[in-house]
């Protein structure tokens, strides 16, 4: 099993984080926008992670409880 | 001034106008609709293989304590074939299901596909709700039902804001509880298709997912925002395709028997996933990566691009670009040879091997009446492993063996407020 | 509004048996009274006031880089999806532009390139103004909530709404914040009260002549509730040729509304609703009395 070092990469971003400057609430209009969710279009990933689940080996990663077909 | 005459109706206007505006908590827009709809049709089109039609309707609920209530519901047409693991022949080949009551053929030189038609109901409902000042939980819940297939799944997330709004920080756990009703129950596990069939091959079969997730959001500037996910997860129990089988050849690699395919009971897989979004002055962009690692040996990696390009007046397109790579599993085969010792699990499954995929998309989107939204989106997506494998011998050195999938997506879509 | 405030920090002194805050912000000097002896509400309560109109100034400021409204002027025609804070007050701003027959008019800030009210003779020609008024005219932007998309070149400023605006949304925060706190806000002379002081007389407010800066007050008011707005400035004029040009100008024909007074200050229930009746008063050039008087609303004139 090779586990990347993903623990110290998340460490990192936080970090990176920090030294940035800070972004002001009344600076959060753009991160507002509905394009700016993490997953704007909820219908497009239900359907493409369910087909990606029955057409390869590898799932999960955006969220978690996918799957739930016989397809794989 | 058209209201010169109407004394202190203007005043009122006004009044009104003013009261709304510095009175309203911003953003109030939300809590006057309580209720969006999101819908789409999916048709999805594999050349001479499967086609799948899908509606899927999400509906959510703004609730009074800042949470929200989600249902949804789909059901799929499914219908095709699709390969059953065994490989060419220069011979035609005749294959019988498990329960004997069906039987189907391959052509020589054809790769032997499997005829089906199923269809799928599934609902879920999703519920957050917060439970503190920075603290939410998200509760889901799912249901799916085919002929031969039922799953069960339950999850929750829970997720911590910074106190200034900035990190978020989120750990989930989901099970998931299947049961198998294979056509004519199960197979046993890497018998001939050509033994009789035994007594005891048969009932259901179960299988049980657990994952875990810690996640991290971080807003790094003003106009940029990361994700990132670690993941693990246990796959348990019945993981057996029992409609796949591997074809037996003899020394000149000519097809002789057939041999139900087994896999491990057991899987472990690792998932480190990162998404970044960004703005750009009007344009949005996604970009993800994923690693994926399990102990059936199968490291995949994913690289995902949506890029949203305003057109003006609420119109976008958003191309989109997906590739993906993926080693095979130790016991991926793609054919058992006679004679040789019997491995402890085995699968020709062209999705257990080494493979590329791509994908290319575009989205077209225009507002509705209403803050509501039309859609349509068409991918096109392409698979393709090693036809030829240096494992292949005699006439097996004539076939493909790896056919190139190619698949064809058009999507609907439609979202309103309500 | 005006140029961006580096943020320079907030100051609190005691006044009486309360505090008062100072802070700079939409180019002018703003206050926050405070009746209430303790000093950690007080500072609690500045902070708030003071950043709310922080934030109001950096998102709809004509002059930063990063605002809201540079934005919008950058996408132009392609057009931005607003937040709904935005889409509110774009929505008022266009029943404004209904309410006045198209003289009031967030678009018609360009004609400030024609026009520069520094007390000189420097009245633009004909030509000059008619060259910017296609650029003028919200007839001209489609606004679809949440959708604004300005014509290629045109500009929106909202400063004729902000400030009154960022007023009442201070209060609002402060009053949710400490509620029952005798409260006064003045953010450059627009001002709005919680109610009564605590002793529950009157906040006594000072109306300056703006003619004659400082010294010799035109008149003191007493305001136990509600909020006053003013609208005009009498330092910003052109004259020539005896004929002097107030800078409020007429969206419709590009030039000052002529015989408008000076200035006029309005009473009413909020600050937006003090500084939309006064704008809309001084559109009426000299009718300006008889309209604040049909629509039953306490005033102050400066002829």
């Amino acid at each position: 099993m090779a586990y990347t070092p993903i623990i110290p990469l998340l460490l990192a971003l936080v970090l990176a984080g920090c030294s940035l400057e800070p972004v002001k609430p009344w600076q959060r209009d753009l991160l507002a926008q509905p394009s700016m969710q993490l997953d704007p279009a909820p219908v497009d990933s239900y359907l493409d992670g369910h087909i990606y689940f029955s057409k390869e080996a590898a799932s999960g990663g955006a969220g978690i409880g996918g799957g739930g077909c016989g397809c794989n | 001034m058209q209201l010169k005459h109407d004394k202190g109706a203007l005043r009122r206007t006004l009044a009104l106008a003013a009261c709304a505006l510095a009175g309203g908590s911003h953003p109030a827009s939300a809590a006057s609709q309580p209720w969006s709809l999101d819908s789409a049709v999916l048709f999805y089109n594999e050349v001479d293989r499967v086609s799948v039609v899908e509606p899927v309707v999400f509906a959510k609920r703004e609730l009074a304590d800042g949470g929200s209530l989600g249902l949804h519901g789909l059901f799929d047409t499914m219908s095709g074939a699709s390969p059953n693991g065994a490989v060419a022949s220069n011979r035609t080949q005749t294959f019988t299901s498990p329960s004997g009551n069906s039987t189907y053929s391959a052509a020589p030189g054809a790769t032997p596909m499997r005829s089906f038609r199923d269809q799928r109901l599934g609902v879920g409902l999703d519920w957050m709700h917060p439970l503190g000042r920075l603290l939410r939980s998200n509760l889901s819940a799912t249901l799916s039902s085919e002929t031969d297939y039922f799953s069960l799944g339950l999850g929750d997330t829970l997720s911590l804001d910074s106190a200034d709004r900035l990190t978020t920080w989120s750990l989930g756990a989901a099970l998931s509880l299947d049961q198998v009703q294979a056509e004519g129950g199960a197979p046993d596990a890497l018998t001939l298709l050509s033994a009789p069939a035994t007594a005891g091959g048969g009932g259901d079969e179960s299988k049980t997912v657990t994952e875990l997730q810690l996640g991290l959001t971080q807003v790094l500037t003003r106009s940029a925002l990361l994700q990132a996910n670690l993941a693990v997860a246990q796959h348990s129990g019945y993981l057996t395709d029992p409609y796949k089988i591997l074809s037996v050849v003899d020394a000149s690699g000519a097809t002789v028997d057939y041999r139900y395919e087994k896999r491990p009971d057991s899987r472990q897989s690792q998932v480190a996933y990162i998404k970044w979004v960004q703005h750009l002055d009007e344009d949005v962009f996604h970009l993800s990566y994923r690693y994926y690692s399990d102990d059936w040996g199968i490291d995949a990696h994913t690289l995902e691009l949506n890029y949203r390009y305003e057109l003006g007046g609420g119109r976008y397109l958003m191309p989109h670009i997906r590739a993906y790579t993926q080693t095979a599993a130790d016991f991926h085969r793609y054919f058992l040879v006679q004679g040789e010792a019997l491995p402890s699990a085995a699968s020709a499954d062209l999705r257990l091997g080494a493979m590329d995929g791509r994908t290319l998309g575009l989205k077209y989107a225009v507002p509705a009446a209403h803050g509501g939204e039309l859609s349509l989106r068409v991918e096109w997506l392409q698979q393709s492993g090693e036809g030829h494998p240096a494992e292949a011998f005699g006439t097996l050195r004539s076939y493909d063996l790896y056919p190139t999938l190619n698949a064809y997506i058009v999507q609907f879509g439609y979202s309103t407020p309500l | 509004m005006s140029r961006p405030t580096p943020h320079a920090r907030a100051r609190l002194t005691r006044q009486g048996g309360g505090w008062v805050g100072h802070f700079t912000a939409f180019g002018s000097p703003c206050e926050l009274h405070v009746d209430h002896p303790e000093e950690r509400r007080a500072r609690r309560l500045l902070r708030l006031a003071s950043e709310e109109a922080w934030r109001i100034e950096a998102k709809y400021s004509r002059y930063r880089d990063d605002s809201l409204l540079t934005r919008i002027h950058r996408a132009g025609p392609r057009g931005v999806r607003l937040d709904a804070e935005s889409v509110a007050l774009i929505d008022l701003a266009e029943r404004l532009y209904h309410l006045s027959a198209g003289r009031f008019d967030i678009s018609a800030g360009v004609l400030r390139r024609a026009w520069r009210f520094d007390g000189s003779a420097c009245v633009p020609s004909h030509a000059e103004v008619e060259a910017l008024r296609p650029l003028v005219g919200w007839d001209k932007v489609s606004w679809h909530a949440p959708r604004l998309a300005l014509g290629e070149g045109m500009e929106i400023d909202l400063g004729g709404l902000g400030k009154e605006y960022a007023v009442d949304r201070a209060l609002a925060l402060l009053c949710a914040e400490a509620p029952g706190t005798p409260l006064l806000v003045n953010f450059g002379g627009d001002l709005c009260v919680s109610g009564p002081r605590a002793d529950a007389s009157a906040w006594r407010v000072g109306l300056d002549d703006p003619a004659q800066s400082g010294a010799a007050g035109l008149a003191t008011l007493a305001l136990s509730h509600g909020a006053l707005a003013t609208s005009g400035d009498a330092r910003r004029y052109l004259l020539r040729d005896g004929v002097r040009y107030g800078h409020i100008l007429d969206a419709t024909s590009g030039w000052p509304v002529q015989g408008a007074p000076r200035a006029v200050s309005v009473h009413a229930a909020t600050c937006l609703e003090a500084g939309m009746l006064a704008t809309l008063a001084m559109l009426r050039g000299a009718e300006a009395g008889e309209f604040l008087r049909e629509q039953g609303a306490r005033h102050w004139l400066v002829p």
